[in-house]
């Protein structure tokens, strides 16, 4: 069922790169705009700036919870799910950073051209994400942990961190990702 | 005598009486008092004194054969029913055939009690009564406008103890305590050809409405207390100003069909102010100034396009521009900045259909609410307006608006019960019954009309705003009198769409080559179910401040298109359930202030060193704080669940059913301050999710993102920076090195801070549902925590 309900949805990644800066730019500029002819539906926005989470800490203060600057405590969010019925729970546990962009555009537009020929057969609507060139990380982290309970506040609370996650500096994301549906809605 | 003295003799006697009465009085003046007033032709110094009480079972004006009643006529004492109303007029002529009129008027009621249609006799569009005391003079001069033989008229008056109320079915909606002080000099008024000009080229004034009241108690009547209780009526607020206007007015003869009237006008408003209050808190509009023009008003006593009798108004034109130099509101008077409102009225085709302008006036209101209302069929078409708001000095504008629609809207005033099977509310009920209609907007310009259409709406999305919205709406909404504390307004609404097809991203409806089919991603196939119960809206000191007691709603989009609204690809049907309690919301004054754009950092230098650029967006802006209370399910109806489903089988038309597909359910997702802190055996809900969006207008950085033109032509590489530079042929350049001078010209954006906060989000379930193999669930539990999510974006145009 999960199959069946998904493959309405299909992603033509006709330019993603998520490399080191300069590594894949020959390759995105053989499929960029310029060779793709008319394009339909101008406008849209070209959106810069930044997304932080619990820069300072989040809005909960307790035995578990609390500000960045106590460090007995955990300043992060924390995102928690279980696939069983009375079973343990995954967690994604102390998630905080900041990563900033700028230049992730946002349109709707038509192809009917490019692509090698497979525009012209296209010819429909996609929502286009044109990707930044350049996101900068600053301080993203986070721990895999698997848990006894959701609330590590709940009785008979146990936690296992598995492993941490941390990433800083700067990432080249080049191309459009393009979304449109297809199949039976 | 020639015929200017004996009109001034006329005048001497019957204006003092006319002109401070209203039309039908003026026969009842003339039966008790002319006789004895023959014989003061040329005197000077005369003083009338009169208690009048007038009624007056039936007033009626006939056109083209149609006629329109005003019954139970009255005009006597405000407080005692079978009162009189005391009237002094102080007549002098002076020696250049000038009639001065000084008069007093006190302690007055002007009323009647049904407005009926002769076609509908069995409707009422209810009563309306005006109490008031006057002061005032008047002077009548020979000579109108600058080569005419009408008359001049100064006209300076106070009133007092005013009071304006309209009542339905026992309950009432009145202005209390009304003020109002005039000057108008020099006023004309001349025939021209078959035109009857009155021209003001100065109109000043002040007024101030103690309260705005409501009565639910059918032995009130026009009385701010209680008649049971003795307690002052609950009122939504006060309301004062003042303006200086300059008018113009055209009457001809003549209606839409045959007989009737035709009124041509301008007004320019040179200037004015208007403050709301609500327990001493002030929302200001100021240093408001425009224009409006009405050309070809018809008034008709005629059918509307059911055949139903109606008072018709039908407008050829109207245009104008609106200016509020500033929105203030909260304790410490910020202001959210400049708005600029511009607007043409006239018929034209939407989406196929023409529409005109047209408001038919007929009784009745809500079939269940009794048999005094208002029913106005109506219509509208708004050809092109702009609205434009700056802050800080900087513009954005909202660019191609336009609206259109048809359909009734009802008027009751209406008390909490339920009537007739309907519930009814506490309150102005303004009805909503099959109402089709839609609005678009081509797109948001930033600095001035001459700039790039660009997207940047998307970002008010959170707000509720869509770009463009067409729809089909039946429903009420009833605004009852008292806030959260004291005044203020309290909202109790049922909401109804259909077919409905909102954009969460459009492209211009018109780019500069004509009107195309707009493209974006489409709600389409939407209908809509919302209910608020007592929403409360009051000006704080912080702001103006909405809660809601309880609201839960139903959003079914049948397909989420891509590209075309109607034929577009879709990716499936989506429902979103919502169901809040104790939500709220506060606009406030101010935008995002100092803002690290890019980096981290409290302070200029530590943004800077993290990669981010130190803004100082100004004073000015707008901040929405929102607080949503998720509850948790009480039933199938009340329940925070959102479900994806695709798949469906179709019927013999070849539309989806909804429901026969496969389904992604996210169900009973609730928010919690992660306890039950209260142990009251139930986990505490009073945080929420809350999130605070400031908005700015304010300059950004924008890189090229590839070598070459653009798509306007301009050269560049990859990595330049935009400057704006109206020397160059396309107001732009592109910069590798851009030098200080050139960073101050950096483009206008749409600049967006938020702030999302919750305690706990959970999920209680997730299941995937086939259509013969029912549910299952494939995620047991999602609880998030303790998040802080803080996202400052920028638009502009893309380059």
């Amino acid at each position: 069922m999960m199959t069946v309900a998904t493959t309405n949805v299909l992603l033509l990644l006709c330019a993603l790169a998520l490399s080191i800066p300069g590594q894949s730019a020959a390759e995105l500029k053989r499929l960029d705009d310029q060779a793709l002819g008319a394009v339909a539906g101008q406008g849209g926005i070209y959106l810069s700036g930044d997304v932080s989470i619990n820069e300072l800490g989040g809005p909960v203060e307790n035995s578990y919870f609390g500000r960045c600057d106590d460090e007995t405590r955990k300043c992060g969010a924390r995102f928690a799910y279980r696939l069983k019925e009375n079973g343990g729970w995954m967690v994604l546990d102390d998630i905080r950073g900041n990563f900033a962009f700028e230049g992730l555009t946002l349109r709707v537009r038509t192809i009917d051209s490019g692509f090698g020929g497979d525009g012209v057969l296209f010819r429909a609507d996609v929502l286009e994400l044109g990707l930044p060139n350049t996101v900068r990380f600053n301080d993203v982290r986070f721990k895999i942990a698997a848990s006894s309970t959701a609330r590590p506040t709940d009785p008979g609370f146990q936690q296992t961190d598995i492993f941490s996650v941390g990433m800083r500096g700067e990432v080249v994301m080049e191309g459009n990702l393009l979304v449109f549906p297809v199949g039976k809605p | 005598m020639n015929s200017r003295d004996r009109f001034l003799y006329f005048l001497s006697v019957a204006a003092g009486v006319t002109l401070v009465f209203p039309g039908p009085v003026v026969a009842e003046m003339q039966r008790l008092d002319d006789a004895d007033l023959a014989g003061i032709s040329g005197q000077s110094g005369i003083t009338l004194e009169m208690d009048v009480a007038v009624t007056a079972d039936r007033l009626s004006y006939f056109d083209d054969g149609n006629g329109v009643h005003l019954e139970d006529l009255r005009i006597g004492s405000v407080t005692n029913p079978d009162g009189r109303a005391f009237h002094r007029v102080k007549v002098d002529i002076t020696d250049d055939a000038t009639l001065n009129l000084d008069y007093l008027v006190e302690d007055r009621r002007i009323e009647f009690g049904d407005l009926r249609l002769a076609g509908a006799p069995g409707l009422s569009m209810g009563g309306v009564f005006f109490d008031h005391s006057l002061e005032g003079h008047l002077r009548i001069r020979p000579g109108g406008a600058p080569g005419g033989s009408g008359y001049t008229f100064d006209s300076a008056y106070t009133m007092t103890g005013g009071r304006l109320g309209y009542r339905t079915n026992g309950n009432e909606f009145f202005l209390d305590d009304i003020t109002l002080d005039v000057e108008a000099l020099g006023v004309t008024l001349d025939v021209v050809g078959d035109t009857l000009r009155l021209a003001a080229p100065r109109i000043v004034g002040s007024y101030n409405v103690g309260a705005i009241r409501y009565s639910g108690n059918p032995l009130n009547h026009g009385h701010s207390r209680d008649a049971t209780t003795g307690a002052l009526l609950p009122s939504y607020g006060s309301i004062s100003g003042a303006f200086d206007l300059t008018t113009a007015t055209d009457i001809q003869a003549g209606g839409r069909s045959g007989e009737g009237l035709r009124i041509d006008h301008e007004t320019t408003i040179n200037s004015a102010h208007f403050i709301y209050h609500d327990d001493g808190n002030a929302l200001a509009l100021r240093q408001i100034s425009g224009y409006y023009r009405v050309n070809d008003l018809r008034l008709d006593v005629t059918d509307d396009w059911q055949g139903r009798p109606a008072l018709g108004l039908t407008l050829g034109r109207m245009t104008g521009e609106v200016n509020i130099g500033a929105i203030e509101m909260g304790s410490n008077g910020h202001s959210l900045g400049e708005v600029n409102v511009s607007f043409l009225l006239e018929d034209r085709e939407f989406e196929g259909r023409y529409y005109t302008n047209a408001l038919y006036l007929q009784g009745g209101g809500h079939p269940d609410a009794g048999s005094q209302g208002l029913r106005l069929a109506t219509e509208w078409s708004l050809n092109q307006a702009g609205l434009s708001y700056t802050e800080d000095g900087n513009r954005v504008i909202f660019s191609g608006l336009q609206s259109w629609g048809h359909g009734d809207i009802t008027v009751n005033v209406t008390r909490d019960e339920i009537r007739n099977g309907t519930r009814f509310y506490d309150g102005l009920r303004i009805g909503f019954e099959g109402v089709k209609a839609g609005y678009r907007i081509n797109g948001l310009r930033v600095g001035d009309e001459d700039a790039p259409l660009q997207g940047g709406t998307e970002l008010l999305l959170a707000l509720g705003f869509y770009p463009a919205y067409e729809f089909e709406l039946d429903g009420h909404m009833t605004l009852g009198a008292g806030g959260a504390s004291g005044e203020g307004i309290t909202i109790n609404s049922d909401i109804q769409l259909r077919n409905g097809r909102a954009a969460l991203i459009a492209a211009p409806y018109d780019a500069g080559s004509g009107e195309v089919g707009q493209k974006g991603l489409w709600l389409s196939d939407l209908s809509y179910d919302g209910h608020i119960r007592d929403m409360t809206v009051d000006v704080t000191e912080e702001g103006l401040a909405f809660s809601t007691g309880e609201s839960w709603s139903t959003l079914d989009v049948g397909n989420l298109r891509l590209g075309d609204k109607d034929s577009g690809q879709s990716f499936g049907r989506f429902v979103v359930q919502k169901y809040e309690t104790g939500s709220g919301l506060t606009i406030v004054p101010g935008g995002s202030g100092e803002v690290c754009a890019g980096g981290v950092g409290a302070t200029a230098p530590a943004c800077v060193a993290s990669g981010g650029m130190w803004q100082d967006r100004g004073d000015e802006g707008i901040t929405v704080r929102m607080k949503q209370i998720l509850a948790e399910a009480a039933d199938d109806s009340r329940k925070n669940a959102f479900i994806w489903e695709t798949n469906r089988e179709t019927d013999g038309s070849g539309q989806t059913i909804n429901g026969t597909g496969t389904r992604l359910v996210f169900n009973d997702i609730h928010t919690s301050d992660g306890g039950d802190f209260d142990h009251d055996g139930f986990d505490d809900n009073t945080f929420g999710v809350r999130t605070d969006v400031s908005i700015d207008v304010y300059q950004t950085r924008v890189v090229k993102k590839v070598d070459g033109p653009d798509s306007l032509g301009v050269p560049g590489s990859r990595g330049d920076e935009k400057i704006m530079d109206a020397s160059a042929a396309a107001g732009y350049r592109y910069e590798s090195a851009p030098s200080s001078a050139d960073l101050e010209n950096r483009p206008l954006g749409f600049a967006v801070r938020a702030q999302t906060r919750f305690k706990e989000l959970s999920i209680n379930n997730v299941d995937l549902v086939h259509p013969v193999g029912g549910a299952q669930t494939a995620v047991y539990g999602v609880k998030m925590q303790n998040f802080d999510i803080k996202a400052n974006l920028t638009a502009t145009p893309i380059p």
